[in-house]
């Protein structure tokens, strides 16, 4: 291995060698870091908290609420004059109207539960025990509630939801309205986008589960939950989502919140 | 893939597959041995520079030649590199002369042999570990490629065995067979940058040794 002459150095030759070793491994292991971070998880996180704090732009501000009770107020002012001065004329008006309640009552009675229609009795009973301005006042709810009917049927399918929102009361109701139009619209641009034609002849249901954006864009790909049992109708439905990005969402922010898990029924044949 | 979070040094040649961890082992020893050489070459050659320095020292100072070879060869030690030159080539001289009746050419041609011959000993010991440094700088790159491209070839069989392929399926096992490659990296720089440097170094003492030979040669012919 070594010469002769070389014995006196070896030992310390040996002791160098190992020493520039040692010195290569600490440098190695000081220099490097050798664990990987992972950043991708926390950009994630970055972009939902920082989305909802932007937008604002979007949608057009919802009009409805104020409209509806402005409306309603200009009209029955100018009819209390007539009130006091013919009492006997009033009376079968009052019939009349009773007689109007009455038949929405029962309309509402078909499609709601008891409890409406106990609210409507003690509503009655109050309106009997008392006169005509008390009339006049349950006049003006009950157009207000028919309006909001009336645009609530214009708007929504008759979703389960609807009617328990008109019963609510005033600001969670009128959010829960608010809710219930918007799922509405985005449920009638969706229903405009699906190609009927794939979707046969019976009235197929199928359930979507969406993911929103602050911004109204769909994240990810929507979950199918209920098949209608035709996978081209399926995919139909999913692509109308797509397209009809941006969905409309209400301005209010505490609104939005509602709208990022979103379970939609479908029924493209209607 | 928690291989992918510690890649520590450690876990990455114990994680390797044994052909890697041999070649790895192979070539760390070869590292070792390589570095060894180097320091015992550099010691040896520097004191070899030294101790032609102070012989020349002493020799062209004019002193008396006997007396130089009395004290040469009273030592006990082995007298190495000039100082052996000359004093196989001054015993050479004076037996020759002993004996007399010699042709002054043949008492010349024998202290020469004499002074080649401690010569060509001298430089094997001088030449001595450089073929071991000239293959480990040329032939552990290559081992520690082998080592990787084994290494590479089971990270790849690892993933044609998985259904989705990832990057991170692959990369501690490319990882694992490059360390085979820096280790054969760091054993060859080193043993290809001392050879070259030896080999001049013992260019230049052979040099030296033998324009001694040439000068001592014309002095003893003087003086015979």
């Amino acid at each position: 291995m070594i010469r002769q002459h070389e014995n006196p150095v070896a030992f310390k030759a040996g002791m160098f060698s190992l020493g520039v070793h040692a010195i290569l491994i600490i440098a190695m292991l000081v220099s490097f870091s050798w664990h990987t971070p992972q950043p991708i998880s926390i950009a994630e996180v970055e972009l939902w908290e920082n989305l909802p704090v932007a937008p604002t732009v979007v949608p057009p501000k919802p009009l409805p609420e104020p409209v509806k009770k402005v409306e309603p107020k200009p009209l029955p002012e100018p009819e209390p004059k007539p009130e006091p001065e013919p009492e006997v004329k009033e009376e079968p008006k009052a019939d009349i109207e009773l007689e109007k309640k009455r038949k929405e009552a029962e309309k509402r009675k078909e499609e709601e539960k008891k409890k409406v229609a106990e609210l409507e009795k003690l509503k009655k009973q109050m309106l009997l025990e008392e006169k005509l301005e008390k009339q006049e006042a349950l006049k003006e709810k009950q157009r207000q509630e028919a309006l909001r009917k009336l645009q609530q049927d214009m708007l929504a399918d008759d979703d389960a939801k609807a009617p328990k929102a008109s019963t609510a009361k005033s600001s969670s109701a009128a959010s829960a309205g608010e809710v219930d139009k918007y799922k509405a619209m985005i449920q009638a641009k969706i229903q405009r986008n699906v190609n009927q034609s794939l979707c046969g002849d019976g009235d197929p249901e199928l359930h979507y589960e969406i993911t929103l954006m602050p911004t109204g864009d769909v994240q990810g790909s929507p979950k199918l939950i209920k098949s209608s049992g035709l996978s081209a109708c399926d995919d139909a439905v999913e692509r109308a989502i797509l397209q009809s990005q941006p969905l409309p969402l209400p301005a209010d922010p505490n609104l939005r919140a509602e709208f990022r898990n979103l379970k939609l029924k479908f029924h493209p044949n209607e | 893939m928690n291989v992918a979070n510690d890649m520590s040094l450690f876990t990455l040649i114990a994680g390797a597959s044994v052909p890697v961890q041999l070649v790895m082992a192979v070539l760390i020893i070869t590292s070792l041995i390589s570095w060894w050489y180097i320091f015992i070459k550099l010691f040896t050659i520097k004191r070899a520079e030294t101790n032609a320095e102070s012989f020349e020292n002493a020799f062209w100072t004019g002193g008396d030649l006997n007396k130089l070879y009395e004290g040469i060869s009273s030592t006990r030690r082995k007298p190495q590199g000039m100082a052996s030159i000359f004093e196989a080539g001054f015993k050479e001289y004076i037996r020759h002369k002993q004996q007399g009746r010699m042709e002054v050419s043949d008492v010349m041609e024998g202290a020469r042999r004499a002074m080649r011959a401690a010569y060509n000993r001298e430089l094997d010991d001088l030449d001595a570990h450089l073929p071991f440094l000239a293959s480990v700088g040329s032939v552990s790159p290559y081992v520690g490629l082998f080592g990787t491209v084994w290494g590479i070839m089971n990270a790849f069989r690892g993933l044609a065995n998985s259904a989705q392929a990832t990057l991170s399926q692959v990369a501690p096992g490319i990882a694992e067979a490059l360390v085979a490659t820096a280790i054969g990296l760091f054993a060859a720089i080193p043993a290809v940058i001392a050879y070259n440097r030896f080999s001049s170094g013992v260019d230049r003492m052979a040099v030296r040794y033998e324009s001694f030979m040439e000068e001592f040669t014309n002095i003893l012919q003087r003086k015979s």
